[in-house]
């Protein structure tokens, strides 16, 4: 039985329309089965279908329901998972007739448009689920370049955007050229209701009381926090108080969130507390969502939570069939006045982020570098129809064009009529192939003549801005950090912090996460397993796993960008020069082989994988090749024993000149020096103190804000006291630390906070000063 | 009439009337490699003169049946001219010092090969043409096609005999040569530099249509909106034409024919050619088309 929406739909024809439309829908009102049906409809008529979805996980879950219910069209799925030598794609996009992709995947198919010229005209829709993903400050600029190629590709394909949170509804479908359609029509109706605190450390028994409340009635209930720590927290905490709880966030590997949702979907779970993470996609009802934080940190600032993410999460409550009503319960301290725009679901509008000046240098380059704009015409007039212009926001076109051709990205030249025209230089080309910005192509070609270690070259790697995720540093890993360091060889750090830092073009915490991150990668080299890193360097696996893949493409990248050079690499039998090396790790970094076993890749003929295959059966490297005996070859299944034979004597004579060591570092080694501080000081809280905002109630009352949540400071007697959870259990929490510096008269404190602010003027390499001095504003 | 007319190919049986738009192979014209994988959208089938045809090397074949036609217009060319040997025509082109030879057996085996539907070498005749020349080249363009009906070996491919005449009187000395030979259908040629002379075009296709009522009548090269849907009233089932493509690599499109696009990018020639065939063959428009023409860019 179709939904009142889905009925007016299908009988008003708008799917049919011919035009493209913006559906918006409540979560769980029924677009991903009007998805579903203009797809069987478009298919039917022999033409192919895209459905994009931003998440991995939600394209592979809905693959496999399609590939059912849609028998016997072909259903691919295209996502970063795939596309590997170890892992292709299980269909073809030749093959496949509805292409279920993430945005970056039809982004680069865009971008190399002559290489799938066999199958982008045959589609007829084009369906883009969570299209408010537009307005996202990271995917947002590169979906609406996506959309924008594709539809000049593609004159004929229809558009089908589908959102539950829209501000701007009637600007995107007008972007579109095409129509809209709002309903907030949901299988469950929801309530609204407010739980106020007047101290932070009464959230928790708040929770447990609506949490107890909702199962003890049979019910499940979500909550969503705003940081991982406290999503495990509170996830122990009920465990404690007797409910069957869990938690979910991006740090965990894909097999543990996929193991904790089906607990949630099943019985082995009653309460899950989430990050945003769940917030997108993943069709999963509960009774209750309880939103126990209102706000979320920028990276600079905490502020408001959206009223679109307030949504996107609030419309998992109530499970059709199972519950009359679903349940929304929103956290407020008392003397904050609730927004009605939250109840009303008044939805900020999609604000394009073409308007950053970098994200449009790369469309600028992704444009010229495909071949789909060659003069400055071409480009004005591809940038006039974009939505940044239409908004009012468009950089000028000239302006960024001509940083890029400063920046070496573009070329201009005269064609054979003497007109001129836009080129892609080696570097614009190796940054659209890639999906980089121009600013990490700059950074990689501005070491491509200096000595660099792989040490170096990951540092290199992971301070790029489409490095994902960066890993943030705590203050009591920084002893580990350095210690680890202090095995690692490094032309960049040799000559301090500072230097590399303007190498890098990266500072403060932001130089600190690039430390702690390339030596997440070096140690995945060595162990080739995400756990063991993730254990050993405080992140989770799932955020190596993510780490590893974007910095293969970088490296990618480097060794495209490093061979672009004018002069050809000198072989050098001794020791490899830039090109080679970052070749080798980048093989190193696909498949977590350490130096030695790199140069069983410079056999022709063995790849990573191989090489892995070898490492198997104990073959380490080279020397180990060369002198294989009849017992290790025979290990080496499906390899014929003429190509073994070629492998082992090609061994034998690269041995002659290079040793297993031929890949292991030689540069200088890294010291790692202590800094002193007065010990009574909890630098971790001081640091955080220099971010809170202090408001003086009265001559002994204070308010803290800026924290997760505000917080009453009071001065009696000499005594500061603060009713924060640190503060009852004894700690001298940041909150009274804020006070302390405004009430101004305690020099240590003043003292460290001058060394805060200020210059480290060391030469050496010192991660405590430089997380004492890291810029205030980077994301803790 | 004209609209029960049809005809069958191993892709499909064409319904008449029909545009058929044209299309090359090969690096000349990068425009048609864009446009091409549209065609299935907007036409019934494709002709590929016989010249590009033989540069479609591992590339795949549209999915709507290929017309390939023999190529004879390159006699025209200044370095070629009109041989005869056994009785049947060839071209013969200079290049280079050296000789190469276009004969009805080449032309056939490849369209047997490549083929839905194939068209016979012909010789066109353009105005001006003294009268031995233009006899022989209607003889040698009628011989070559009756020799291509005794040697068609695929029964499944239509062959089109072509006709070639500078008034209705020759045009109907080739009509009465091909009756009852088994022809799929006739096409007539050299009608492109006549097109100023809406009389004449009337008085062959009339003199033609007069003397063969049941086959499928094509006619080479006559692509205007205007001047189809004149011949299409004169009984003309089908035309081809690549006026759509040129129209549109200039920054122009029939539906604002006054107007152009200054410096249109690849994708927007490749949207006015899809927008000009879309309107010639009265199929839907492409999406684009409201933006080409509304935003301000046709000026």
């Amino acid at each position: 039985m179709l939904s009142p929406p889905q009925q007016t739909i299908i009988d008003s024809g708008l799917l049919s329309t011919g035009f493209n439309c913006v559906l918006q829908m409540p979560t769980g009102s029924g677009k991903t089965w009007l998805a579903e049906y203009a797809i069987r409809e478009t298919m039917d008529t022999g033409h192919r279908c895209i459905y994009l979805t931003p998440l991995r996980a939600l394209a592979d879950e809905l693959t496999g329901r399609w590939n059912q219910s849609l028998a016997p069209f072909p259903v691919g799925v295209f996502t970063g998972d795939y596309g590997k030598a170890d892992k292709p794609y299980p269909v073809t996009y030749e093959t496949a007739r509805l292409l279920v992709m993430t945005p970056e995947l039809l982004d680069s198919c865009t971008r190399n448009w002559r290489q799938h010229w066999n199958w982008i005209p045959e589609v007829d829709l084009l369906v883009v689920d969570e299209i408010h993903l537009l307005g996202d400050s990271n995917r947002g600029a590169r979906l609406e370049g996506t959309l924008s190629r594709f539809r000049r590709l593609n004159p004929f394909a229809r558009i089908v955007g589908l959102s539950a949170t829209l501000g701007n509804r009637d600007e995107l479908a007008e972007w579109l050229d095409g129509i809209e359609f709002v309903s907030d029509w949901r299988p469950v109706p929801l309530t609204w209701r407010s739980v106020r605190f007047r101290k932070a450390m009464q959230k928790p028994e708040l929770l447990v009381e609506e949490v107890n409340s909702c199962v003890q009635g049979g019910g499940k209930a979500l909550v969503f926090v705003q940081s991982r720590r406290r999503a495990e927290e509170l996830a122990k905490m009920l465990k404690e108080r007797g409910f069957r709880s869990g938690y979910h966030h991006a740090g965990l590997n894909q097999m543990t969130r996929k193991r904790i949702e089906n607990d949630f979907r099943g019985a082995g779970l009653d309460v899950l507390v989430a990050t945003s993470t769940f917030e997108m996609g993943l069709n999963m009802p509960v009774r209750k969502v309880i939103l126990y934080d209102m706000q979320r940190f920028t990276g600079t600032d905490y502020e408001p939570l959206p009223v679109v993410n307030v949504w996107q999460r609030a419309g998992r409550a109530g499970r059709p069939g199972l519950d009359e009503q679903g349940e929304v319960v929103m956290f407020f301290p008392s003397w904050v006045k609730v927004p009605k725009g939250y109840e009303e679901g008044k939805f900020e509008p999609v604000i394009s982020p073409l308007r950053n000046m970098s994200f449009m240098a790369e469309q600028i380059v992704a444009e010229v570098s495909s071949g789909m704009a060659k003069t400055r015409n071409q480009l004005q007039e591809v940038f006039r129809t974009s939505l940044a212009a239409r908004q009012g926001n468009l950089p000028t076109v000239d302006k960024v064009l001509g940083q890029m051709i400063d920046a070496g990205m573009i070329l201009e030249v005269s064609d054979e009529e003497g007109k001129t025209r836009l080129k892609a230089t080696k570097l614009g080309r190796a940054a659209c192939r890639h999906m980089l910005c121009p600013a990490s192509v700059l950074l990689i070609k501005s070491v491509s003549d200096k000595d660099m270690t792989f040490f170096d070259l990951l540092l290199v790697a992971v301070s790029a801005v489409d490095c994902t995720p960066v890993l943030l540093v705590n203050f009591e890993e920084l002893g580990d950090l350095s210690a680890l360091l202090s095995r690692e060889k490094s032309y960049l750090l040799k000559e301090g912090l500072d230097v590399a830092a303007a190498v890098l073009s990266v500072k403060g915490k932001r130089l600190l996460s690039s430390v702690k991150m390339a030596l997440v990668l070096r140690a995945w080299t060595r162990t080739g397993d995400t756990d063991v890193v993730a254990d050993s360097l405080s992140c989770g696996s799932f955020e190596v796993q993510s780490l590893v893949e974007s910095a293969e493409r970088l490296l990618l990248a480097m060794r495209e960008v490093f061979s672009s050079g004018d002069e050809q690499e000198e072989r050098d039998p001794v020791s490899p020069g830039i090109v080679e090396k970052a070749a080798a790790l980048e093989k190193m970094i696909s498949t977590g082989l350490d130096d030695s076993a790199a140069t069983l890749t410079l056999i022709d003929g063995v790849g990573p994988k191989f090489a892995r295959r070898l490492l198997d059966i104990g073959i380490c490297d080279i020397e180990d090749l060369a002198s294989a005996s009849l017992e290790d070859r025979a290990g080496l299944y499906g390899v014929s024993d003429r190509r073994k034979a070629d492998w082992i004597q090609q061994a034998e004579e690269l041995v002659k000149e290079k040793s297993a060591y031929y890949f292991v570092d030689n540069g200088p080694g890294i010291t790692s020096e202590g800094t002193q501080w007065d010990a009574s000081i909890d630098i971790y809280r001081f640091r955080r103190s220099l971010d809170l905002h202090v408001e003086t109630v009265s001559a002994k009352e204070y308010r803290v804000t800026g924290g997760l949540d505000p917080h009453q400071v009071v001065v009696e007697g000499g005594v500061i006291r603060c009713d924060c959870p640190d503060a009852a259990q004894g700690n001298t929490c940041k909150h009274q630390l804020a006070v302390r510096l405004e009430r101004g008269g305690d020099a240590e404190l003043a003292k460290l906070r001058q060394l805060m602010e200020g210059e480290t003027g060391n030469q050496g390499v010192n991660l405590g000063d430089l997380w004492i001095s890291a810029d205030r504003r980077f994301i803790l | 009439m004209t609209e029960k007319r049809s005809l069958k190919t191993r892709k499909g049986t064409i319904t008449f009337p029909a545009y058929v738009p044209v299309t090359t192979f090969g690096s000349r014209y990068p425009l048609d490699n864009l446009i091409r994988p549209y065609l299935p959208r907007l036409a019934k089938a494709v002709m590929v003169s016989f010249f590009y045809a033989k540069q479609m090397g591992n590339q795949a074949p549209p999915r709507i049946p290929m017309w390939i036609d023999s190529g004879g217009y390159a006699s025209l060319f200044a370095n070629a001219k009109v041989s005869e040997m056994d009785g049947l025509g060839m071209i013969e082109f200079e290049t280079a010092g050296q000789t190469q030879i276009s004969h009805p057996s080449d032309v056939l085996a490849f369209q047997e090969q490549f083929a839905d539907v194939a068209f016979t070498l012909d010789f066109p005749i353009p105005p001006g043409t003294d009268k031995d020349e233009a006899q022989k080249r209607q003889r040698l363009t009628i011989a070559n096609a009756l020799w291509a009906i005794k040697n068609r070996r695929r029964r499944d491919l239509p062959l089109y005999a072509c006709i070639q005449g500078w008034d209705g009187e020759s045009a109907r000395e080739c009509v009465q040569a091909y009756k009852g030979m088994g022809f799929d259908g006739l096409a007539i040629g050299g009608l492109v530099p006549r097109s100023g002379d809406r009389k004449q075009i009337q008085e062959i296709v009339e003199t033609v249509r007069g003397e063969e009522e049941s086959l499928p009548l094509h006619v080479f090269g006559l692509g205007n909106p205007e001047t189809v849907d004149f011949l299409h009233s004169l009984g003309v089932d089908s035309v081809d034409s690549s006026s759509y493509v040129k129209m549109a690599a200039d920054g122009r499109t029939w539906l604002c024919p006054e107007d152009k696009i200054a410096d249109p990018s690849p994708t927007e020639r490749m949207s006015l050619a899809l927008s000009n065939l879309a309107y010639v063959a009265q199929q839907r428009l492409p999406l684009s088309a409201s933006r080409l023409l509304f935003s301000g860019r046709v000026g």
